[in-house]
This record gives C-alpha cells, structure tokens and sequence, in this order.
C-alpha cells in the first residue's frame, strides 16, 4: 500500500488563543501521547509540534481516507474540541502541501513574527523526542533534515532574521550601532514603565551594566533597581546621574519634560563629550527634542523607534518572498527523492528475481558445465549476468526516472505485474 | 626590479584593487560579507607586498636602490598593515572601502615609478635618514587612518542623527569603534612621527645648514605635526570627542593630500624621491 505525508494542526492563524489553550493543555497531559498516536492504524512514523502559537502533528501514513480522519479526530477528542471547533480550525495538509508548510513553519514564514529564531528550535526538539521513541523512520528522519536545510539557507540566503522587530530590539541595535559593545555602558532608568524595564531588561543583557533607576516613587525605583542589582535615586538628582550615564531610557507620566536641553549641555563638560544615547518611550514625551541638537548626543523617541520596526518589518516581508522560493526549490527536491523512493522496493525486487533465475539456471547447467576448461565457466557465468544486467537496465532507469518527474504507482504497478514480482 | 619581485608586486597590486572593489561593492549592495572576504584578499595582497619589499631588501645594495616606488609602496604597507591589525580587535571592516583605495592610490602611483630613479642620494644615506624616512611614512599612515575613521564617522553619525539607521548604517562600523580608531591613529602616529621629524632636522641641520627649513615638503610635514599635535591636544586635555574630531581629522586630511600633490607635482624639493 502506498503512503503519504499527512500534516494535521491549527496554529495562529486558523484557531483564536482559547482553542489553541485547550488543545495545548489537553495533548500535554497525555503521557503516552507518541505511543498512542503511533497505534492509530495505518500510522509508520510520527512526530508532533506543540507552541504556544501550534499544534502539530506530522505523520507518514498508508494512504487510506480512514487513518487521516483518525489522526484528525484523536487531536480534536484530546484537545476537547467541538464539532463547530474541529471545522473551522483543524487543517489538513497532505504530500507536497504538507511538505511546504513543514518547511515554512521551521524557516518562520508562518510565524506570528516572520523571521523569529525560536521556532527553529522548537521543532528540533519536536523532532529530538519522536527519535527518542523511535517513532520517525525513513520518510520523516530524511524529511525534517531536509525541513533544518532549508531552514538554514532561509536564515543565510536572505535577511529574515537580520534587522529587530520589536522596540525594544530596536532600542539595543541603536546602542550597539553607537556604542559599538555595550559592556560596561551605564544606564539610567527614569520612571519605572515596563517598555522601559522591557528595554533595560534587553540592554543588561547584551552587556550594559551599572543601572541607576530614578523615579518619583522611591520604592517602586528600588523595586526595579533591585532586579539588576543597580541603585534608586531620586528625580532630583537628575542632573549628577546623567554626568555619568552612556544611556538613558525614559517612561514616566510627566506632563513635562523630565530632561531639558539645558540640563544636557551643563553635564557636557563633566562627561568629557562621552557619546550619550537617549530613549524617550514616554508619551508625552520626557525629553526635550532640542537635546537631539546637542553634538555627541542620540536622541531616539518611540516615534523613530517604531519607524525603524515598521521598515524592518517591511524589509523582512521583502526577504520574506526570496524565502518562499527557497522553500519551493527543497520540496520540489524533497517530493523528486520520495517518488523516487516508492520505485525502490519494486527495482530491488526486480534484481532479486533475476539474480535468483541466473543462480537456479547456472546450477542446472553444473553438470555439462564442469566438463569445460579452467576459467570458461567464469566467462560464461560473467556472459549470463551481464546478458541480464543489459536487459534490466531499461526498465529499471525507466522506472527511476518516471517516478522522479512523474507518479509511479502505474509504471511500477505494469513492472510488477510483468515480472510477476507479487507471486 | 627582478621578475620575482615584479611578481609579488603584480599580486599586491591585483589583490588591493580587488579588494578595493569588493569594499565598495559591499557598500553598494549592503552586504558585509563581502567586505570580510575583501579583507582576506587584501591581506593576501598585504603578503605579496611584504615579500615583494623583502625581496627588494636583501637584493638590494642599501638605501641607494629604494627609490621612489619603494616609499610609496612602503606608505602602502604601513596603512595595510594598521588596518589589518586592527581588524583582529575590532569588527571594522567596512573600514576598508576608505583605506584599501588609498592603499590602492600609492600602490599604483609606486607602479608608475621607476626603481633607479629619484634615489635618495649617496651622501645623504645612513640610519639616521632611514629611521626619519621609516617613522615619518608610519606616523602618517596611521595619520590617514584616523582620517578614513572619521570620514565614516561623518556618515554613521549622520544616519544616526537623521533616525535612518538602514541597511548602510548597519554595514558601517559603530560611532564608538570610529571614534576609537581616530584616538588610536592619532596617539600614535603623533610620537611617530615626532621622532621621525626630530631624526630628520637632527640630520638636516648637520648636512644642510639652515636651507632646509625653506623646503615646501619640510614644512608641510610640520603642518601635519602641528595640527595633529592640536587635535591631540584636544582629544586628551579638552576631552573633545566624536563627530567634532571625526570632522576635523577628514578635513586635515584632504587639506594635506591636496598639498602633497601640489608639491609633488608644481614645487622643487629635497625630498623628491617620495
């Protein structure tokens, strides 16, 4: 019987954040989930993909309508689906389509966040656990390599993953492009927002140490300033801190602003025209745009930060068409090997029949065949298979060929049956 | 020149105006990759210079032969040599789209050059004037470098200030590392070139007398000295920083090179060997 590649799931796009919970919750209790799934009939190999953003199941299956049913009612009866549920967000890919969207889901062109790097990971370690169980054979181990393949010419080929997609990001790039390393940078936290603690939070990790939060709470600036290990400080000492800050990030509910032009050009002198890079993520805004004027001074406000995302994110939907093609090219390779593959049985077959035909035939010929001179039964036996090899040779490239370009099943079906390969 | 040496300066020459191209190639279409493998073929020119002046070196009967394709190719070597060893501490190499067609300049001036010609005369060779000639050309050539800095400097700061980062302003190199890189030419081509200037009146005045003062190319070297010396000065005591410096030392380098060229080409001096 033949097989395919069966792909059944919901993800983001097709299933609201309440389904995606249910199914999630209700796949990740079962504790034999590998096994149960592999004694589904028809079922070879399987392996499945759990996120917070999908729910995956990949399988190699005989093609029967039957099996494809069952995979798609075992995910619906574990996640707790309705019928209405089931319908409208349950997909079902199969073959090249299943393929394709393998290979788009491990690049990240179906991310909620196109181009994001964890979901790399996270079918590896789908693809770590099914091997794990033995659950993977041929079909699948060939294919998930060849899925990594082309998840790793869509990260080098194209720009993807290049350029920061969130704020945040966006903010420690501009760091990184003015301050080159940001070891030993040190930051300056005014307000204690979360964008802001989002920011710093990413900045402390790439480097930047010696975080001073300046708040008009006391306790909530010591709050913040206890998680990176840095010191609080009152707004009034504003002035001192910034002599001594390399960046700056701002949040507060001010009416006003909270850092002026002229409070920027009196620390100059006192910093030594050190290069000062300033985020102002408050709206209204904390920081005079007049300090932008100031030579040696960066002055970003969320308005030019989300202006550099939008452009990256542009830009990644641009490398985002090259990715596709990548895409296209690897399924194109893949489905050309696993037509191939279902050619295989039938070609081994066929040698096997044959080699047994000349072996029983050289055996009946023993007799007359002893009575020749030393080294003429060795001709005549490399004569016989060579004779055999010439004959096979046609029908076996034929059938290699046509299942490359073509489907195989009746050219293989013809070779089997004028062989008499199933007797 | 022997056919090997003719051989090894084919090489240099080839690969610095390849590399040269791929730098700016990796400027245009953005891609730093390309400025990386820019950078391997600049260094494999960087070893064909070597040997082609190592070669040159032991065959040749001293100062005598060096003549003018041997200094500029050595002002060459020098600038490759910095940049080169400042890529195994920073991760500048766009850099290079500013210093490979400079090297690239001399390198093809040097080819115009005869060897036998404008030699430095017999009378005025010995260790005083190769450690003058060795320490003027190494000041300046980190001189040029601090320049090239700044000149990107210029750029990167004005897409930072502009808030358009984009594809070019993550190809250069960050205002930090520039920054950087124009303090460090400046530290230490400054001594350099002191002391180079030092050995050259040291010797002048005991061969020439007082005629040397008067020659265009002596005080044109005092120039450089003077303002580098300033602008030292500023970076050290002032504390003057960033683009302010960035634009100066650019500035002082055109100025200079517009200078050179003048006096290479419409003025007489003693040093016409370089």
């Amino acid at each position: 019987m033949n097989h395919m590649i069966v792909l059944v799931g919901l993800n983001h796009k097709t299933a609201p954040l309440a389904v995606r919970e249910k199914l999630f919750a209700g796949c990740r209790e079962q504790e034999n989930f590998l096994a149960d799934l592999l004694g589904i009939d028809g079922v070879r190999e399987i392996l499945y993909l759990f996120t917070c953003n999908r729910v995956e199941l990949l399988a190699s299956i005989d093609e029967t309508p039957e099996t494809m049913k069952m995979l798609r009612s075992f995910l619906a009866r574990f996640g707790g689906l309705t019928a209405e549920e089931e319908a409208s967000c349950l997909y079902v890919y199969h073959d090249d389509a299943a393929i394709k969207h393998l290979f788009r889901v491990t690049s990240s062109l179906d991310s909620m966040v196109m181009g994001e790097a964890q979901i790399l990971g996270q079918v590896k370690e789908a693809y770590r656990k099914a091997l794990a169980q033995n659950a993977t054979g041929i079909a699948l181990n060939r294919l998930m390599h060849r899925a990594f393949r082309t998840a790793k010419r869509v990260r080098t080929e194209t720009a993807i993953a290049a350029n920061p997609v969130s704020v945040s990001f966006a903010a420690v790039e501009l760091a990184k492009k003015i301050f080159g390393t940001l070891d030993g940078k040190k930051t300056l936290v005014i307000g204690a927002g979360e964008m802001a603690e989002l920011t710093c939070t990413h900045l402390v990790g790439n480097g930047a140490e010696d975080v001073t939060v300046a708040n008009r709470s006391q306790a909530q600036a010591e709050m913040l300033a206890e998680k990176y290990r840095g010191k609080a400080v009152s707004l009034t000492s504003l002035d001192a801190e910034l002599c001594e800050a390399d960046i700056v990030i701002s949040s507060t509910g001010a009416p006003s602003y909270v850092v002026t032009g002229d409070m920027v050009r009196r620390c100059l002198r006192k910093r030594k025209n050190r290069l000062l890079f300033l985020i102002d993520i408050a709206v209204p805004r904390d920081i005079d745009p007049a300090v932008d004027g100031i030579e040696n001074v960066y002055l970003y406000n969320i308005d030019h930060l989300q202006d550099i995302v939008d452009e990256n994110m542009k830009n990644r939907r641009r490398e985002g068409l090259k990715a596709e093609q990548i895409v296209g090219e690897e399924v194109a390779q893949y489905v050309s090997w696993l037509k191939e593959l279902e050619a295989v049985p039938t070609i081994v077959s066929l040698r096997s029949k044959a080699e047994t035909i000349v072996r029983t035939e050289l055996e009946k010929a023993s007799g007359w065949m002893d009575q020749m001179e030393n080294g003429n039964r060795e001709k005549v036996e490399a004569l016989v298979n060579g004779i055999v090899n010439k004959i096979l040779h046609a029908p076996v490239t034929v059938m290699k060929e046509e299942s490359a370009d073509f489907d195989s099943q009746s050219i293989v079906a013809a070779a089997r049956q004028l062989f008499r390969l199933d007797d | 020149m022997t056919s090997v040496e003719m051989k090894f300066f084919v090489v240099a020459l080839v690969s610095c105006s390849l590399a040269t191209a791929g730098y700016l190639l990796s400027l245009v279409v953005k891609k730093v990759r390309l400025a990386k493998i820019s950078t391997w073929i600049l260094a494999a020119g960087f070893i064909g210079l070597t040997l082609n002046l190592f070669w040159g070196g032991i065959h040749s009967e001293g100062w005598s032969s060096f003549g003018s394709r041997y200094f500029l190719s050595i002002y060459a070597w020098v600038i490759a040599c910095i940049y080169l060893g400042l890529q195994f501490r920073t991760k500048t190499r766009t850099l290079g789209a500013f210093i490979a067609p400079c090297i690239l300049m001399f390198l093809i001036a040097a080819a115009g050059q005869e060897t036998d010609k404008n030699l430095v005369p017999p009378q005025w060779q010995g260790w005083l004037t190769s450690l003058h000639l060795a320490l003027a050309i190494a000041g300046e050539g980190l001189f040029v470098l601090a320049s090239a800095a700044g000149a990107m400097f210029l750029i990167q700061n004005r897409l930072l200030k502009h808030k358009k980062p984009g594809p070019l302003g993550r190809l250069l190199p960050s205002l930090g590392d520039l920054d950087r890189i124009n303090h460090l030419g400046l530290l230490w081509g400054f001594p350099l070139l002191t002391v180079g200037i030092i050995g050259g009146v040291i010797y002048a005045v005991f061969v020439w007398g007082g005629q040397w003062l008067a020659d265009p190319k002596v005080l044109w070297s005092l120039a450089i000295w003077m303002v580098n010396g300033f602008l030292l000065h500023q970076r050290l005591a002032i504390g003057w920083k960033g683009s302010r410096m960035a634009a100066l030392s650019f500035a002082g380098l055109i100025v200079f090179l517009c200078s050179a060229l003048l006096i290479r080409f419409c003025l007489a001096t003693v040093h016409d060997f370089i």
